[in-house]
């Protein structure tokens, strides 16, 4: 039957090399940086926060890390309690006689592990007061701790290791350690729980270059060791507990525990890999180099989805989630040069607030006028939610209620939501193309889109208007249509068009360059731009020649 | 017996073994050492192919004697066809809607769309098939004496008087003595005291003159009419209205009105015409009368007044009110100029294809190539409109009732619209691939800008579904005529059921505009991408299309620079699009998976020659000007790495190229390397049955060569030259032969590497070689080609010219069927599923071509079918019908107690008398567990209802 009238469908242009992708556009929404100099400028060493990693933990545990405001920043011999809601340090743990490591609050929230450069190991209660009273010592290790990590699924059990090249499972009321494990043949410097099921198990990697997991079930010595080619600086497994990352050196390897091999090598770093961290449920992997560059991988296939850079070398990374989905709130990146850079992601109101804000503050910078039709637009949204208020009210007498806003459009009242075609378009459509022409060419345009005049364009093309739509122009409704074709024809996907556009300006307009100097400025602009690129292409031509060459050479 | 085996359009080469050249043909590789040989068998083939001429004469002898020995392979009844220009007639109860085909009359149901019936009319003579004589159907009318008869009426001046409620008389035509019939006109005049049937025709004389002769059926079994009228300007149109008082005759800017003479008329003879004519401003394209009859006071009916309206070639309406009283009155002299003013009325662009009065005479309705239906009020000249209709409108016919609108669009469908709401109840679409008309279109009566095109120059794109084979998917334009819009683009795909011969849906594959102007300010037509290739995947979900669009060249002259011409500043312009499309379920739409923008390119974009489908795996290959193979697989869309996914959650697919081979160029002498660059190149690829190869043809005329490459691979197996003599068309593979159609057919073994069997065509003009194709069907191992049959008169492919269809067996050399069909053949399918082909031809006719008992799967009318319920329907309901009704219309599983008496009461007139144990047969086949589908059930005992009784 009759057709409906649809808009001009608009080119689809072929996707350029890096087009930023819906992961980039996440990653960059964490914005809103927050800078944090520690005291005299220690290197950031560690940042952690409780995270509910584990499927099964006990119910109470879950509970408790979702209502849990805290992460531990180490730096030098402090420790900093931050809260996740207001990004501010709470409170500073100073009582260390060295450099304090891995500082770790428990998943309630309420202590905290640190290992210090002397061998000592102390619980602090982190909750109330503002100073930390040390719960529990030990000073068993006699050579740096560099660290110490609760037990996902236990509240009093804990791991540490040493440089003493030992690792070593606690128990909390006892003095002394429940297991020790010894093999590694170097320091170890980073080392996790297992998590799922098998909390038995634990892992750590040492700068003998190994990865070794352990079992605090089986006597003796490491179930399965990884070799590598670099010390390795961190571990992290994944939360399905059958796949572990390794940091050695700038590279970062994946090994898969069941079939005990490595999977993946990923070498996107140019320096020391010093950090990992898990983000958004476990979907993607963050690391810190000391190159400075933070990087985002997905975990099926390692693909680095997004990535950013930091001013100093990073030394310490976690990607904070907070609320009852566990979404991700901050990302919180320590450098060498002792600056916590803290980035949020708003979501849900506390982002909508943030977009009105915005608004209004744009507003105001263009004037009164915006103010008030914000204000307006505002005021009517607010009529809208009352009705629709007081018509659910209504509704408990009421059988059937028809909503002011039919929700998506369609449904309600049988108006049939049609987009309305814009001014551009109707003028195409009643055969104005130059009117058409003009509105989109103009660069100055609220709704100016390049693409839109390229759609336009093609589309005069395929109608054989292209020509009418130039003809019987002045000065001034030429000059728009000459800077939008010198500006874009060095752009191989408006190229064509472009040049056809060209050809028919030259051909109707060329005897009138000579009475004009902005046109005369104008056309003299395009030549230099086609000059230009015919130099480019000179120079591809020789470099391909250059390189033909060189393979024939080879072969 | 040397021209055993010739047919109209190909010529049998010897035999090997008489050919020495051809024996050394038979084994040949591209060594260097034989290029000397190759050019002596260009030579020697060429010769061959002038040989060709002597031969012609034996043709129909040779061909007639093959058609007696074999008996295997027949061609079915054609089904479809176009729908003429002629109104479409309403029967007078508007159950039934009488469709004008070109070689049929059919007739449909208004209720559900349903096919009735469909009566053939042998137009082509089979006598004097070897010369063409422009028969058509130029009218048909409904009887107004008994409206069970419609008048049917042909150019050469057969007039059939055919039953439409049975079909008799298609075989028994009048004929009356006419060098051209132009129009008739029926209407009932009383002759003798009763009503009777008079036929006015309109004679054509010369170029520019014509007769309007009288007829009743008594004279038509003579011969000899009534001369009524003659006149000098070149005529189109005759109709009369109010038993035959009033005639009107249109001859270009003229019109000329006839009024009955005397009141009583007792025999033929005695009917005589005052005539007058008057002036139009413009060319008539289309008239229609609006009498209003009275009854005088001795009660004689009498003309009281006439509304006239005229639609014009330019597009403008002319209404003559009361026309009756402006005419001089009897002897009062001939017509003054400008005695007679009409009102206008001016929205079309174009010529206005049909104007018609509504039953009230309040509104005019309208439509032409804008493909708006224009709604007149008269009297305020206020417009109502119902826009963006699918086609041009060639013919509005208002119901008897004035209840709803006949509207015949130009893309082969007519639909009736009920007039309060403006929806189709009935909708009729055939075929709407690119036909060539019979008379020239109503658009062309004045000079266009444009040209229209009259020839057929490319064959029809269409495919078959391998999981649907009913459904064929042909691209058609948005017309269906070529000379109506001065461009043959082909930017939709429509799915055509040939089981249920309905059009199923039609889906855009390619830029169309529908809503937009379809014509350029300068009043050019806009050219839209025509769909050059389609391929399904052989699990039926994909569907790889290719259309190509350039600019035309009258847009090209601002880009010629240095010693550039038009048509390459086009060329150079050309976007071709190679697209992969989601086939949905049945109604959905498709959804474009990918589009590839320059599949083949070197600086510029490349024209895709051919597409081929692995018959294996979802897989394509294309072949293009740039000498590379390229394979499209389909991979899961990723975005950062995961698996994009649709709005439903399901994985999205996107296709890429997944191997690209660049092909061999033959190797000439070293100074011909360039010309054979510049020259003209073409190419064609095949998949092997197994999916393992691909066969890939490719090169310029001079010197083609075959590749076989290995899909895993890429690398090449084989390499085979000097198989194509001038450009490729095709290349087919089958078993282990490889059919290549170029000048030459052959069929060659790739595997013993041996020359099976060659014929060479004798059409070889450049349209004639492009409708030349070849299809294979695996089931039954056989090859069908299609060729126009040479026409030494006419180099173009316009109406008229032949085409023939022959079918091998792969095992035998000689043709297993040949058939010279009347009209051209445009594209050729092998059927899936069976071992026939699927043909369709110029006149939008489908053709199934099967091989032994294998029965066609076209769609057989109703009425052959039985279950025609227009008798019954036409019938005066009796009490016995009713119940029998009642009894029907009640539901098996429903029978409760007392319905079971009233069926019992009325057992005897019961239709379907079903034995208990038959029923049992079904329910009792098998234990309840091991039953079979509960539809199985179902349509097992709805056939046992339905099946005729048998007459004791």
């Amino acid at each position: 039957m009759a057709a409906e009238v649809l808009p001009l469908a608009q080119v689809k242009l072929p996707s350029g090399p890096s087009p930023v992708s819906a992961e980039q556009r996440y990653w960059r929404s964490f914005k809103n940086q927050k800078s944090h100099t520690s005291t005299a400028s220690w290197p950031i060493s560690h940042i952690s926060f409780p995270a509910a990693a584990g499927t099964n933990l006990s119910h109470s545990l879950v509970a408790a890390s979702k209502l849990n405001d805290l992460f531990a920043v180490t730096s030098g011999p402090r420790v900093d309690i931050f809260s996740i809601r207001k990004r501010e340090p709470l409170k500073t743990i100073g009582r260390f006689d060295s450099e304090a490591h891995c500082g770790e609050i428990r998943a309630d929230g309420r202590v905290l592990v640190a290992g210090e450069d002397s061998g000592r190991m102390q619980v602090f209660d982190v909750g109330g007061g503002t100073r930390a009273v040390i719960l529990k010592t030990w000073h068993v290790h006699k050579q740096p701790v560099w660290v110490t990590k609760w037990s996902p699924t236990e509240l009093t059990t804990l791991m540490s290791a040493s440089d003493d090249k030992t690792v070593r499972l606690w128990d909390l009321p006892s003095n002394n350690p429940s297991r020790m494990f010894t093999g590694h043949s170097d320091y170890v410097r980073c080392g996790a729980f297992m998590p799922g099921g098998n909390s038995n198990l634990l892992v750590s990697g040492s700068y003998d270059e190994t990865v070794r997991v352990w079992d605090a079930r089986a006597p003796g010595g490491s179930v399965m060791t990884f070799k590598h080619a670099d010390p390795v600086e961190d571990v992290l497994p994944l939360s399905s507990g059958t796949t572990l990352l390794a940091a050695a050196g700038s590279a970062i390897s994946v090994l898969d525990l069941v079939a005990a091999k490595p999977l993946r090598l990923i070498t996107n770093h140019q320096k020391t890999v010093t950090s990992l961290s898990l983000a958004s449920n476990g979907q993607r992997v963050v690391s810190g180099s000391l190159d400075g560059h933070v990087k985002v991988f997905e975990t099926s296939d390692w693909n680095v989805v997004a990535g950013s850079k930091y001013p100093s070398p990073i030394l310490s990374l976690a990607v904070i989630a907070a609320g009852a989905a566990q979404e991700d709130r901050h990302l919180a990146v320590g450098m060498q040069s002792g600056v916590l850079s803290l980035r949020t992601r708003l979501s849900g109101a506390a982002a909508e607030k943030a977009r009105d804000r915005a608004a209004v503050e744009a507003a105001r910078d263009v004037g009164t006028e915006a103010l008030e039709k914000l204000d307006a637009q505002k005021a009517k949204r607010k009529r809208a939610a009352t009705t629709n208020t007081s018509m659910e009210l209504l509704g408990e007498s009421a059988d059937v209620i028809i909503p002011t806003d039919a929700p998506g459009g369609g449904g309600g009242g049988g108006r049939s939501k049609r987009a309305k075609l814009k001014p551009w378009q109707r003028n195409f459509r009643q055969g104005r193309y130059a009117a058409a022409l003009d509105e989109v060419v103009d660069m100055a345009g609220p709704q100016y889109q390049p693409v839109t005049a390229l759609t336009l364009l093609v589309a005069l093309r395929h109608r054989s208007a292209l020509r009418e739509a130039l003809e019987g122009r002045d000065e001034i409704s030429l000059l728009p249509l000459l800077k939008w074709v010198s500006k874009h024809i060095s752009d191989p996907r408006y190229l064509g068009i472009c040049v056809d556009v060209s050809f028919h300006l030259l051909d109707l307009y060329s005897e009138h360059v000579g009475g004009s100097a902005d046109l005369a400025v104008l056309f003299q602009a395009l030549l230099g731009k086609v000059s230009k690129e015919v130099e480019k292409a000179q120079m591809a031509i020789q470099t391909n020649g250059m390189v033909e060459s060189l393979m024939f050479g080879g072969m | 017996m040397d021209v055993h085996g010739d047919t109209a359009s190909l010529k049998r080469k010897r035999e090997p073994k008489d050919d020495p050249t051809l024996a050394q043909k038979k084994h040949r590789r591209r060594t260097k050492q034989q290029e000397d040989t190759n050019a002596n068998d260009d030579q020697n083939s060429s010769s061959a192919a002038l040989q060709h001429t002597d031969g012609d004469l034996d043709l129909s002898e040779a061909s007639l004697q093959l058609r007696q020995t074999l008996g295997s392979w027949k061609v079915s009844k054609p089904m479809g066809g176009r729908m003429l220009d002629i109104d479409p007639i309403f029967s007078p109860d508007e159950r039934h809607l009488i469709i004008t085909y070109n070689t049929s009359i059919q007739v449909y149901s208004t209720d559900d769309s349903l096919l009735v019936r469909r009566i053939a009319l042998p137009l082509t003579r089979t006598d004097d098939a070897t010369e063409f004589v422009s028969t058509h159907i130029v009218s048909s009318v409904l009887s107004k004496c008994d409206t069970d008869y419609i008048w049917v009426a042909c150019s050469d001046g057969r007039i059939w008087h055919i039953n439409w409620t049975s079909g008799a008389g298609a075989d028994t035509p009048f004929t009356v003595e006419a060098k051209k019939v132009l129009d008739v006109a029926v209407d009932a005049a009383e002759i003798g005291g009763k009503p009777e049937d008079v036929l006015l025709v309109l004679k054509k004389l010369t170029k520019s003159s014509a007769q309007i002769v009288a007829y009743n059926t008594k004279a038509l079994a003579t011969g000899n009419g009534k001369l009524l009228h003659t006149y000098d300007e070149s005529p189109q149109l005759l109709r009369c209205v109010a038993g035959g008082r009033l005639v009107v005759a249109a001859a270009k800017e003229t019109l000329h009105i006839g009024l009955l003479k005397g009141r009583k008329a007792t025999s033929l003879d005695d009917l005589t015409y005052r005539f007058h004519c008057f002036d139009v401003p413009d060319i008539v394209s289309c008239l229609d009368i609006r009498p209003t009859l009275r009854t005088t006071k001795k009660g004689v009916l009498e003309l009281q007044s006439v509304d006239l309206v005229v639609g014009c070639a330019r597009g403008a309406i002319y209404v003559y009110h009361d026309l009756l009283s402006k005419l001089p009155g009897e002897g009062s002299g001939s017509l003054k100029a400008g005695m007679i003013q009409p009102k206008k009325y001016h929205w079309h662009r174009r010529a206005v294809h049909s104007v018609k009065w509504s039953e009230d005479g309040n509104y005019l309705i309208s439509g032409g190539y804008e493909t708006v239906l224009v709604l007149w009020q008269v009297d305020t000249g206020k417009l109502d409109f119902l826009p963006h209709l699918s086609a041009t409108i060639e013919n509005v016919v208002v119901s008897p009732r004035g209840s709803s609108y006949a509207i015949h669009l130009d893309d082969n469908s007519t639909m009736i619209l009920s007039t309060a709401e403006m929806k189709p109840t009935m909708y009729v679409s055939g075929i709407q691939s690119l036909v060539l008309g019979d008379r020239p279109s109503k658009d062309s009566l004045v000079r266009r800008v444009w040209r229209p095109v009259d020839e057929i120059a490319a064959p029809l794109v269409a495919t078959v579904n391998p999981q649907t084979p009913s459904q064929m998917y042909l691209s058609v334009g948005n017309g269906q005529q070529v000379s109506q819009g001065g461009s043959s683009s082909t930017p939709l795909l429509q799915v055509f059921d040939i089981s249920s011969f309905h059009g199923v849906t039609k889906h855009a594959i390619a830029r169309t505009n529908p809503t937009d102007a379809n014509i350029t300010s300068e009043g050019m037509p806009i050219t839209e991408p025509t769909a050059t290739k389609l391929a399904f995947s052989r699990d039926g979900k994909w569907l790889a299309s290719v259309d190509e669009w350039q600019p035309p060249e009258r847009d090209a002259d601002v880009f010629l620079t240095g010693s550039k011409t038009p048509a390459e500043a086009c060329r150079e312009r050309r976007e071709i699009y190679l697209k992969f499309w989601e086939v949905g379920a049945d109604d959905q739409p498709f959804q474009l998976a990918s589009r590839i923008n320059d599949a083949h390119h070197t600086d510029r974009t490349e024209s895709i020659f051919d597409l081929a489908s692995d018959p294996t795996s979802s897989r394509f290959a294309t072949i293009g000007n740039d000498g590379v193979v390229r394979f499209w697989t389909p991979r899961l869309r990723k975005r950062d790495g995961l698996a994009a996914t649709g709005p439903a959650g399901q994985p999205l697919r996107s296709w890429s190229c997944s191997r690209a081979v660049s092909l061999p160029i033959y190797e000439q002498q070293d100074d011909s390397v360039e010309m054979a660059k510049n020259a003209q190149r073409s190419g064609a690829i095949a998949f092997s049955e197994d999916g393992s190869i691909l066969f890939a043809a490719f090169g310029p005329p001079s010197g083609a060569l075959v590749v076989a490459i290995d899909t895993e691979t890429g690398s090449f197996r084989d390499v085979v030259a000097g198989m194509f003599k001038g450009e490729i068309r095709a290349i087919k593979s089958l078993g282990s032969s490889l059919i290549m159609l170029s000048e030459d057919l052959i069929v060659y073994d790739i595997v013993s590497d041996e020359l099976l069997y060659s014929y060479s065509l004798k059409e070889t003009s450049e349209a004639a070689k492009r409708l030349t194709q070849v299809a294979v069907n695996y089931e039954s191992r056989s090859v069908a080609l299609v060729a126009p049959v040479p026409n030494p008169t006419q180099g173009k492919m316009k109406r008229g010219a032949r085409s023939e269809l022959v079918v091998f067996n792969i095992q035998k050399d000689e043709p297993q069927l040949v058939k010279t069909f009347s009209q051209l053949i445009t594209s050729v399918c092998a059927a899936p599923s069976s071992s026939g082909f699927i043909v369709v031809d110029a006149a939008a006719q489908i053709w199934s071509v099967t091989e032994g008992a294998e029965q066609a799967p076209l769609l057989q009318p109703l009425a052959d079918l039985g279950v025609d319920d227009s008798d019954a329907a036409e019938r005066e309901p009796t009490s016995e019908d009713l119940l029998l009704q009642e009894g029907e219309a009640s539901d098996d599983e429903m029978e409760d107690a007392d319905q079971d008496v009233e069926m019992e009461d009325d057992d005897d007139t019961h239709a379907a008398v079903v034995a208990p144990q038959r029923l049992a047969e079904i329910f009792n086949a098998a234990p309840a567990f091991a039953m079979p589908p509960i539809d199985d059930i179902f349509y097992q005992v709805a056939a046992l209802f339905s099946t005729k009784p048998v007459n004791a």
